[in-house]
Order: structure tokens, then sequence, then C-alpha cells
């Protein structure tokens, strides 16, 4: 035992006072940490939860509908053209929508997975916008909502403007956004989808004049599984998924996206994408070159 | 040499294989983990972006801790023992680190992967971390044998 005087003693017991405290904070900080992880959590799984039942909804009621309706044509004169038409068109419109969502959720399930790789080709993305136009053209029209489509590049006379993107993936981001923009548009309104090109890349922007979007939401519409429920058209409708696949999608593309909004006044969502580069470099899908290279370590 | 398959790997995706294939990758301030079981002779590689998952986005193989449970995940579907697993880290470098130094991306990026395999008991038998260069490595899933080698280039 060594012999300390009463300042020694005092300073010894400060200073592991202090190194107490110290502890202290930290396990509070830890503490604290661990409880918004658990917290985030807990919110995770109540947004799947009641993904679950959105979905369900949303892949259910398709079906009892088309399911309904074909019995019902089944059933009717056989001359009453006029009926069998507006029910063929119903079941259209609830089989389109049926598969529109099953798409998102495959995507969903595949850019979880890590699966999702950009496929890129030469794509008329004119074309593109008008096929999805003329998809979604029923449901507009049943809402009264105008499409319009403003095609702003210039490129040689008669001549198409082709980009280097991903065919499929720019079109489930269109559907997306134009699924979103007439879900949130009043009646006998518009929707305007406006494209432009930059020297390599690919603007495209889908205006609507519904509700509008508050700046607090704004930060949440990319959240998964959220959804706003103030859609006028379908209340209650969607799983809350188009939006974080549309940026997921956009992620793999190397494209932004851009909301501007005021709320009661409609939204504008603008997507950027740069134009993709012909091959990943260095790999060509055949020949050894990558094989041999006297510069590698080997691990 | 012939009788491989060859894979390119695209940032936020993995791949795991029992056949043998040679997976190429480039790295940025991205990860890549690659596991390999030498029983099995089962590989499989991640490459991800970011640390950790924020909650908000897909939990996609973007971030580390979700690439790494679900590479993880499929080597055990394919057979794979996880004490027998061997791993390597690459990546991580800080190719943008004059401007923006504070985020440190790459730094968080492998200590992630650190954490995670010591979590998972997992050794770490080889690794080429950090520094201010991408990286391209080529991966054999049959050996577990990386090719590696510095680029000048920025990408990612």
């Amino acid at each position: 035992m060594t012999n300390i005087n009463d300042r020694q003693l005092l300073k010894e017991l400060k200073d592991r006072l202090q190194e107490r405290t110290k502890f202290e904070k930290e396990v509070n900080v830890l503490t604290q940490e661990l409880q918004d992880v658990t917290k985030r959590f807990k919110e995770s799984e109540a947004l799947k939860s009641h993904f679950i039942s959105n979905i369900s909804n949303e892949i259910v009621n398709p079906f009892t509908s088309i399911l309904g309706l074909s019995k019902s044509i089944l059933q009717v004169e056989k001359n009453d053209w006029k009926k069998v038409v507006s029910m063929v068109a119903l079941i259209h419109s609830e089989a389109f929508n049926l598969d529109f969502q099953l798409r998102n959720i495959f995507v969903a399930a595949k850019i979880e997975a890590g699966e999702v790789v950009p496929n890129v080709a030469k794509v008329n993305v004119r074309n593109i916008v008008q096929t999805i136009i003329e998809a979604f053209n029923l449901v507009a029209r049943k809402m009264g909502i105008e499409i319009e489509f403003n095609y702003e590049i210039e490129y040689g006379f008669g001549k198409n403007f082709y980009f280097k993107t991903d065919n499929e993936k720019l079109k489930l981001i269109m559907s997306n956004l134009l699924n979103n923009a007439l879900k949130y548009s009043y009646k006998n309104s518009k929707v305007i989808i406006t494209m432009t090109a930059d020297e390599d890349t690919l603007n495209i922007a889908v205006q609507d004049f519904g509700t509008g979007i508050s700046e607090k939401n704004q930060k949440v519409i990319f959240e998964r599984f959220k959804r706003l429920d103030s859609g006028i058209n379908s209340i209650n409708r969607g799983h809350g998924l188009g939006l974080s696949i549309t940026k997921a999608l956009l992620d793999v593309m190397g494209g932004t996206i851009e909301i501007d909004s005021k709320k009661g006044e409609g939204s504008t969502f603008t997507v950027r994408i740069p134009e993709a580069k012909n091959v990943v470099e260095g790999f060509s899908g055949e020949g050894n070159d990558i094989f041999f290279d006297d510069e590698d370590e080997i691990f | 040499m012939n009788q491989y398959l060859q894979h390119f790997l695209y940032p936020s995706t993995l791949f795991a294989s029992k056949e043998p294939y040679v997976v190429k990758t480039i790295l940025g301030s991205c990860v890549a983990i690659c596991l390999w079981d030498p029983v099995t002779k089962i590989g499989g590689i991640n490459h991800y972006m970011l640390p950790t998952w924020n909650g908000n986005d897909l939990a996609s193989p973007k971030y580390g801790n979700i690439a790494f449970e679900k590479l993880l995940e499929r080597m055990i579907a394919l057979g794979c023992r996880r004490d027998k697993l061997q791993a390597k880290i690459f990546g991580g470098g800080d190719l943008i680190a004059a401007d923006r130094s504070a985020m440190l991306i790459g730094e968080r990026n492998i200590r992630v992967a650190r954490i995670l395999l010591e979590e998972k008991n997992i050794s770490v038998v080889a690794s080429s971390t950090g520094g201010r260069k991408g990286r391209k490595i080529l991966f054999f899933t049959d050996t577990g044998e990386v090719r590696h080698k510095f680029i000048d280039k920025r990408e990612n």
C-alpha cells in the first residue's frame, strides 16, 4: 500500500468520477441509438403489415371485378353487344391495373434481392412515352383528364431521336409517374408531360394540377410503403411502392428525380436520366482479355 | 480457363453460384465482400454503395448491412456452412476526398464490413481497402481467388 495524501486522494476520486460520467454518457448515447433503431424497426414492421393489407386489396379487388364481369358477359343476351363492350372495357381496365401493380411488386422484390441490372439499348424515347400514354388513356378518359405530351427535342427533320438507356425501366418509371399524376388529379383537368434533352441527359417532367404535396410530405413520399391518403380519385388505393421503386430504378440508371409542388396547386415530378455508356468498360462478353493481366495482384 | 462463366457485378447487386464463375466488378468508394466456402467450393460476392440502410428506401443490397445479410442467406441456401466461410474485403477508396472529406463513405463502408463479419465470426483472410484509387477485381467463385488491380480513373 502506498500512502497518498488527501489532495492526491481527492484528485484520484475526481478522475474516476469523471471517467464514470464519461462512460455513463457513452452508455446513454448507445441506449438512445438502440431505442432509435428499435423504433424504426417497429415502424417498418407496421408499414409492412399495412402494405400487405393494401396489396391484397390491390390484387383481390381487380380479380373479383374480372371474375364477376366475365361471368355476367357469359349470361348476357347474345345480341346485347353494347353491354358486352362496356363490360369488356371494365375488365380491361381492371386487368391493366392488376398487371401494372404486379409488375411493380415484382420489380421491388427484384431490387431488394439485388438482381436488377441496367439493360441498355438504343431506345426511341418518344415512342415509349406515347405507348405509356396510350396505355393509361382509358383510365384518363374515364376521369376526364387530358394527357398532353410536349415533345421538345429537335433532332433532324423527320428523324427519330434515340437515346441509350434501359427500355423496361424507363417504361416503369413513366408508368408510375403518370399513374400518380392521374391518381392525384381533379376530374376534368390536365396532365402535361414534357420531354427535353440536353447533351447527354434526358429530362421528363410530369405535371398535374391536382392536390399537390405539402413541403413536409415531400420528404416522406419516397419512403417505401408510405402513401399520402389524399388521393381524390381512388381513396386508399395503391401500395405505396411506386415512388420508392422509381427512385431505386433511377439509381440503377444514374438518374435523379425532383419534385416541385404546392399544396392545392398540383405537382411536377422531373426525372433526369444520363445517357448510358455503351458497354461497361473493359468487359466484353467473350474473349479472355480479362483473365491474363500481369499487373494483377492475387489475394 | 475457358470453363469459367463470366458475370459482371453491378453496384447494389449480389451474386453467388455453385458453378465456377469469374465475377468482375469495379469499385470506387463502394465495397465488395467476397465470401467463399472452401469445403463446397461455393463463392459469392456483393457490391454495396452505402454502409447502412436508412429504413426508408427499398431494403436493397445498395446498403452494406442488407447486402451482407442477403449474401450470407444466399450462400447458406446454396449449401454453405457459416463456420466454414472465409471473407475478403475490397474497395472503400476515397476518390472524392479533396472536397468532401467529411462524408468518408469509403471508410464507413469498410468499417461496416468488418463489424458485420466479426459479428458473424467469419474471418477476413485478405483485404485491400481504402486509399485514393479505384479498383478492378476478379473473383473466382470456385477457388476463392481474387485478382486485384488499381485503376486511376474515377469509376464506381
